[in-house]
């Protein structure tokens, strides 16, 4: 067992753990933070996306003494309040139908739109990549995430 | 159809794009899926057969059950000892098959036992303990294996693998052969595939002591049919077993049929004292959680020199893997579509299923009809070719006319609203199909290859249940209906509880669009309880979110209870305001008289009446305010071989595609995709959009990219989503949609099935423009899917795909 300090949306938690739990187990078992979702197990479907000292991974493939004094940011650690742009932008353009993609996709755009306020159609596409969305179709999504990016274009928001 | 001037009280909302009000969870990460709930539970772990086909001579679990962190251990002999087999639906064969094997296995994957121990990382290591003796047995993987007289039978009580064998005659078939001048034969392949939702299936048992009873959390997308089966087979009363559907990850059919595993958790639950749950995990779902068969289609289409189809005979083998009680309902409800948008008189359909020693089948997105509106408009390109005519031309010379609707086929299926030209001419309008023709040719003269593909097809919903009985004879269930309750609580605002269950359409969002328009209230002061809970939730045999029922008969049953308690509403109004019914009306939240606006009584008010002031209601009246009502489709016939109907709304769509085809790579891309498709009223556009596009997408990824391979052992070699590929956002088309409302009769609200048409409208479509893109090179389409080394090969050598 290795005891593990992991910072998650602000908050710490410090927990003994086997070493082979996945950093996704750990979210959602010990942390209990169930916005983020297993989808796959292979690192596929990117249901499990999380921010990991501000860089996108997945948190299947991950595992949870590797986020030994880390700072992990997901979907519940997005917006202190109310909704983030993106995730408002989700629910007008109908960005989402089951929902369990959801936290991941959002994660995703929320990253692209750090790097890339603008990114075009082809831009957004490639970038979604690496997570799947089993009912869409993906161009609700697409249309959710240029919306978000006019949005805080207008607004001149600061992102995450 | 109601009229809507009776039916609503405000046009606000039904036909709007309104918010779905389910998203604000879903966006935050706070929806409520199974493995989301916070209860202390055990954790389960399933041993699979690593063979496709062997006894199994022994199990020993003694070294599993002994490890420390594990709770119980149940084998295939326990279960099958406690539980009885799965029943059938539609073969006709008998065929014995427990929901855990135990003498015999029959695909790779299946339950042989199960584990429950204190985590799922202790009960995976235990899986590793047991010892199994298998004696393996020669494997039957495709169909032709399979109808070999010396096949190895996979249910030896059956004495052959073919399940079901029935012929099925409509009109007079021998005469379009007589009168024919020319028939079309081709025979087609369409592989194994599925809609793979993004959630596995996931499920949590509890058992109390004291009662002896159960409770069951599952992602179940079809409670109604898993109550009566799971009851039945571990042979207790329903009164024993309660089942809860809380949010559901997707679902596209492969949800329908999880029960067994049900069975599974409840005899482990009672064997400890804690909460059970399974998740499955991704390579459980792929091996055996589950498919749409892999199926042969001979068709064959007696036609004139004109174009003019006479007749359609066609023999479809449908390779359903090793699993009972789904077995052989692929063949029969390809009825629905049988003779696509077309004036074809006579119908002849071979239908037979086929056990194999592949994965179990059940319902994916369109169930048959896909592959039914694959083969039909393959073969109308065929004709067209062979005809020298353009794709378009011959489907208009064929097309059901607006003026025949409501429509019947052969076989008694019911088209009941329509006008497929006008839909076909929009779509070659909204695609540029003339422009995109001489963009062919210039193409083509850089080499370049561009392909078009037309499909046109009907896309059914709401199931009448008894035609999988229409081969066995004995109808445990027909027709189709749903449940609903709706109340008003004491602040005045409604509440809706449905008998079925949403796995991603927004069911609560369209429900609060009518019951606000029906009580003159906002959709904020509508809540839908998306979670059925079958203690509470008025479910029936039939209940479950499938076959594009929802706008049909969920909403049904909402309209009428909510008429019932708007009724009840206006009877106490008018006692309290001392006026007649007649001249009452609602609007926000209030009811007031229409011939003195000073006369009113809030929505509030009235629910203090009905419940804590109940000595000035009405003399007679009961108190309270929640109605109950049941809602059946009027148009169901009982099952009946010469005429019956298999589904009971029928929307209908046109796809027009534009491919390139590298044709040194094999790699197709996407030029244009235009959809335009009628399905009746709309209650949400957006939801339908939504659910149009993404069906679609269903389809292209069958078409293109996914496909469960097996070897000649029957072993499965697609077991994660790298092999097994799906559609990703890069290298899909921008969809361009255009929409009709021909208005259904026979709902109420006048909409018809949304939600599964574009799985099946896509496969032809895209098959249609790669080969017209490959028609320079005499390339044949006849099998899915469409990968890259198949396109290759076809041009260089085999000229066929």
């Amino acid at each position: 067992m290795h005891r593990i300090k992991v910072t998650i949306n602000g908050k710490e938690y410090e927990q003994e753990v086997e070493p082979r739990l996945l950093l996704v187990h750990f979210i959602r078992e010990k942390a209990r933070l169930t916005g983020t979702h297993v989808g796959c197990d292979t690192g596929n479907c990117g249901a499990c996306t999380i921010l990991f000292n501000g860089k996108l991974i997945k948190s299947c493939l991950t595992l949870a003494v590797q986020a030994n004094h880390a700072q992990i940011t997901t979907i519940e650690g997005l917006a202190a309040n109310g909704l983030h742009p993106v995730q408002d932008a989700f629910l007008e353009k109908f960005g989402l139908q089951c929902g369990y993609c959801t936290p991941g996709m959002i994660l995703n755009a929320c990253y692209l739109l750090q790097s890339n306020p603008q990114p075009s159609e082809a831009e957004i596409r490639e970038a979604l990549e690496g997570n799947l969305c089993m009912c869409t179709g993906y161009q609700h999504i697409i249309d959710a995430i240029r919306y978000a990016a006019e949005r805080m274009k207008q607004s001149g928001t600061v992102q995450l | 159809m109601m009229d809507f001037d009776q039916l609503f009280v405000t046009r606000n909302w039904v036909g709007k794009p309104v918010r779905r009000n389910e998203d604000v969870r879903f966006v935050k990460g706070e929806g409520r899926y199974v493995d989301d709930l916070a209860m202390d539970c055990a954790q389960v772990a399933i041993l699979r057969s690593i063979f496709a086909h062997a006894r199994v001579k022994r199990i020993d679990v003694s070294r599993a059950a002994a490890m420390k962190g594990v709770l119980a251990v149940v084998t295939g002999p326990e279960v099958a000892g406690q539980t009885k087999p799965i029943a059938p639906r539609a073969i006709t064969k008998p065929a014995t098959q427990f929901v855990m094997a135990s003498e015999k296995v029959r695909y790779v994957g299946e339950p042989i036992a199960a584990v429950v121990a204190e985590d799922r990382y202790l009960a995976e290591d235990a899986l590793d303990l047991i010892d199994v003796d298998y004696e393996p047995l020669p494997a039957v993987v495709r169909i032709e294996d399979a109808l070999r007289a010396d096949a190895p039978l996979l249910f030896d009580e059956a004495a052959s693998n073919v399940l079901l064998d029935d012929t099925l005659e409509h009109g007079d078939i021998k005469r379009a052969y007589q009168e024919a001048d020319l028939v079309i034969k081709e025979k087609f392949h369409v592989h194994r595939y599925s809609s793979t939702p993004l959630e596995n299936w996931a499920m949590i048992a509890r058992h109390d002591k004291a009662s002896d009873s159960f409770v069951v959390w599952a992602n179940d997308q079809q409670p109604g049919r898993s109550v009566v089966n799971v009851c039945n087979t571990l042979q207790i009363p329903t009164n024993r077993f309660r089942l809860i559907v809380p949010d559901s990850g997707g679902g596209f059919g492969i949800k329908l049929a999880i029960w067994p595993y049900m069975v599974i958790l409840c005899l482990l639950a009672k064997k400890v004292n804690k909460p059970v749950k399974w998740i499955q995990t991704r390579r459980e779902h792929l091996l055996g959680g589950t498919h749409a068969p892999d199926c042969q289609v001979e068709l064959e289409l007696p036609m004139k020199k004109d174009g003019t189809i006479l007749g359609l005979s066609m023999k479809d083998y449908e390779n359903d893997g090793s699993f009972v009680h789904t077995a052989g309902i692929y063949g029969l409800i390809k009825f629905a579509t049988l003779v696509g948008c077309y004036n074809i008189k006579a119908t002849r359909a071979q239908m037979l299923s086929i056990a194999t020693n592949k994965g179990p089948t059940v319902q994916n997105r369109g169930v048959g009809k896909p592959t039914m509106i694959f083969v039909l408009e393959r073969a109308m390109d065929i004709a067209a070719k062979q005809l020298g005519l353009d794709p378009a031309e011959i489907r208009f010379r064929n097309f059901v006319q607006p003026e025949q609707m409501p429509y019947t086929t052969p076989s008694g299926e019911i088209y009941e609203s329509g006008n497929y030209p006008e839909c076909l001419r929009k779509a070659l309008a909204l695609s540029h199909y003339e422009e995109l023709k001489k963009q062919q040719a210039e193409m083509r003269k850089q080499g370049r290859y561009l392909g078009i593909g037309i499909s046109a097809g009907i896309e059914p919903g709401t199931s009448n249940l008894g035609y999988y009985y229409t081969s066995r004879g004995i109808p445990e269930y027909t027709g189709n209906a749903e449940g609903a309750i709706v109340g008003i609580d004491y602040d005045g605002n409604a509440n809706v509880i449905v008998g079925s269950v949403d796995t991603g359409q927004g069911h609560a969002t369209t429900i609060a669009q009518v019951v606000s328009d029906m009580l003159g209230i906002s959709p904020e002061r509508v809540s839908v309880d998306n979670q059925l809970d079958s203690l509470i939730s008025p479910f029936l045999g039939h209940s479950g979110a499938y076959s594009n029922k929802f706008n049909d008969v969920d909403l049904g049953a909402v309209i009428r209870a909510t008429e019932k308690i708007r009724n009840k509403m206006l009877t106490i109004a008018a006692h309290a305001l001392q006026s007649d019914v007649a001249d009452l009306k609602l609007n926000n939240g209030t009811i007031y008289s229409a011939k003195d606006n000073s006369k009113k009584v809030s929505f509030r008010e009235i629910a203090a009446l009905a419940y804590k002031k109940i000595l000035y209601l009405p003399e007679g009246l009961e108190p309270g305010l929640k109605e109950i009502a049941y809602y059946k489709n009027p148009m169901a016939k009982l099952p009946n071989k010469e005429n019956f109907n298999v589904q009971l709304t029928h929307s209908n769509s046109v796809h027009v595609v534009a491919v390139e085809v590298d044709v040194e790579t094999g790699e197709i891309a996407f030029r244009k995709y235009v959809i335009v498709h009628d399905c009746g009223n709309q209650v949400n556009p957006a939801i339908v959009d939504g659910m149009t596009i993404g069906s679609t997408v269903h389809g292209i990824g069958g078409v293109l990219l996914e496909e469960f391979v097996y070897d000649e052992d029957g072993q499965l070699l697609t077991t994660t989503f790298m092999d097994y590929m799906k559609p990703v956002a890069a290298g899909l088309p921008q969809f361009e949609l255009g929409h009709m409302y021909s208005p259904c009769p026979y709902t109420l609200l006048g909409t018809k099935s949304a939600g599964e048409g574009g799985a099946i409208g896509s496969l032809a479509a895209v098959a249609n423009a790669v080969e017209d893109a490959l028609s320079p090179f005499g390339v044949k389409v006849t099998s899915l899917p469409l990968s890259p080394e198949k396109v290759v090969r076809a041009i260089r050598e085999t000229k066929v795909i």
